[in-house]
């Protein structure tokens, strides 16, 4: 029987999460959560080098929300900062073959997009306090207020 | 009294929605009624009749269609007062729901009253209406909020009432008559005797009780009472709050403007009599009118065979369910202690995606923190499945739930 939304890669994906866990001493940690379902992540990243050379999450959400945040962290980690601040949405969501949730549920699409949220915004703190009053900074901002 | 079971076919043609097909052309099966229930075709028909024949300002103008208006508005007021067994309809305020009745408790009462040292005490099983204006309240004034636990059969532990009413410094109870989430009946007899004998007031939030089960607000004997039109047949946007005479009396306006003043100067104003005191600016007239069919609907029914049809598809519910292996159901067991309000959880599979699974068979059901995140945290879960019936609901409903079930243990290969 095949189902839309819930594939074996997801399933797959949720059940055996990447990358989940908490870091010492982060250089960036960023909570989000979703009011309506009670998704509820905690990002953190080390950076080293404007690389982000590790990256754990923690947290409770439901089989979308954590399929997608354990793509989102193996597609960053040892990357760039630049990568991860120039990531769209459609590159997590056809990983998992879920590009139509955007079209299609306006509300699931934001379990898919928690944790994203929560990179942008992560870095948007991280690097404000680098570089105050940058303009590519407002726009990382605006993504992240616009990704749903 | 009919039995609801006799009428149900009856009942559900005065539900339009009811014949809608969604997602795969299935037919619609609803059960999110603690969030909002349906509306019969007497509902809609009275708030169009409104608008088509006699839509005007009320309260004002002595033409021919603002009387009509008027007179429909206020006979709501009668209908509500005798729905609930209130004797003084001036006690009747209507509210947007549930929410503003207890928000304009927490501002014209609360920050008179609630003094630097008091405490309010809420439970833990309280919808976020009913916690988070008297968060507000406490921290504005330096005051207490205390909570009433559960034991683990979703009951409020009433000893700790005890204790805290002990410490002289309770001012007001709030307690909501049925919860939310695990359709707990409160003991409101023993809860508001208690509060008497201390001299304590008390609020009750019947948005889940109102609408299931026979409530009399005078025998009940509390001080403040608020419940939702949407919540009952009716539309959204309007509720009510019910206020002891001799309480409201003593309160200062909460929102100030038309309808609600006697005379205004420029520096002075004098307050219109009760309850338009509290009534400012236009109200919403077209769904005050109807709620007064869902009234209507709801008593021709009868309010105990409404409780009976709920039981029985409760406890049908209960010992069907029961029998699935990984599922974990929140709350009583007992169906007299209980409301028609199912929460549970199945296997370690996320409510939203069980919720999500059970949509494509047509079914609606709840799945999140249901506005009671205090209550998750006591469950120890982030989100719950809630199913939740009224009268239009039957058993092949439930059946068609537990079957749907079977679909989210195939794909996760529970």
């Amino acid at each position: 029987m095949s189902d839309p939304i819930y594939t074996e890669i997801i399933i797959d994906e949720a059940r055996n999460p990447q990358n989940e866990g908490t870091l010492e001493n982060p250089d960036i940690s960023q909570h989000d959560s979703n009011p309506m379902c009670g998704d509820s992540i905690t990002l953190q990243m080390n950076v080293t080098d404007d690389s982000i050379n590790d990256i754990k999450w923690s947290g409770e959400g439901c089989t979308i929300c954590k399929a997608c945040t354990s793509v989102l962290t193996q597609l960053i980690k040892g990357k760039n900062i630049d990568f991860a601040k120039n990531l769209k949405k459609e590159e997590i969501l056809s990983e998992l073959g879920l590009e139509y949730l955007a079209k299609q549920s306006p509300i699931r699409i934001k379990c898919a997009l928690l944790s994203m949220k929560a990179l942008k915004l992560g870095l948007y703190s991280y690097l404000a306090k680098k570089l105050a009053g940058s303009l590519s900074l407002d726009n990382l901002k605006d993504d992240a207020a616009n990704l749903y | 009294m009919q039995s609801i079971e006799s009428s149900i076919e009856n009942i559900r043609k005065d539900f339009p929605i009811l014949k809608r097909k969604v997602r795969d052309n299935k037919l619609l099966v609803y059960l999110d009624n603690a969030s909002t229930t349906q509306k019969p075709k007497q509902v809609i028909d009275a708030i169009t009749n409104y608008y088509n024949n006699y839509n005007a300002n009320i309260h004002r103008s002595v033409y021919s269609i603002a009387e009509e208006a008027t007179e429909a508005y206020e006979r709501v007021r009668d209908k509500v007062a005798k729905f609930l067994n209130i004797s003084k309809r001036e006690e009747i305020i209507f509210v947007r729901g549930t929410t503003e009745g207890i928000n304009l408790v927490a501002y014209a009462w609360g920050r008179k009253y609630i003094k630097e040292g008091d405490i309010i005490v809420t439970t833990e099983y309280e919808h976020h209406s009913n916690i988070v204006p008297w968060q507000l309240l406490v921290k504005e004034k330096g005051a207490k909020l205390e909570y009433i636990e559960i034991n683990d059969n979703g009951e409020l532990i009433l000893d700790q009432l005890d204790k805290y009413l002990a410490t002289g410094k309770v001012k007001l109870v709030v307690f909501s008559l049925m919860s939310n989430v695990l359709g707990t009946i409160s003991d409101a007899e023993k809860i508001i005797s208690k509060c008497h004998e201390a001299g304590v007031k008390t609020l009750v939030d019947a948005a889940q009780a109102v609408p299931h089960m026979s409530v009399d607000v005078t025998k009940l004997g509390c001080d403040f009472f608020a419940f939702s039109a949407h919540k009952m047949l009716g539309p959204t946007g309007i509720g009510v709050l019910w206020v002891r005479k001799s309480v409201l009396e003593t309160m200062d306006p909460f929102h100030g403007g038309g309808d609600m003043i006697r005379e205004v100067h420029k520096y002075e104003t004098t307050w219109n009599d009760l309850p338009y005191k509290f009534e400012a600016g236009t109200p919403n007239i077209a769904d005050v009118i109807g709620f007064g069919s869902a009234i209507d609907y709801l008593s021709q029914l009868g309010m105990e065979a409404v409780r009976k049809h709920e039981m029985e598809l409760t406890q049908y519910a209960l010992d069907k369910m029961s029998q699935i292996k990984g599922i974990v159901i929140y709350g009583p067991k007992d169906v007299s202690k209980r409301g028609g309000v199912i929460s549970f959880n199945f296997h370690d599979v996320h409510p939203h995606d069980v919720a999500t699974i059970v949509d494509r068979e047509g079914i609606a059901i709840r799945s999140g923190h249901h506005c009671a995140q205090v209550l998750m945290e006591k469950l120890n879960v982030a989100a719950t499945n809630r199913a939740s019936f009224y009268i239009y609901n039957t058993k092949q409903d439930v059946d068609k739930l537990i079957q749907s079930l079977g679909k989210v243990s195939e794909l996760f290969k529970l």
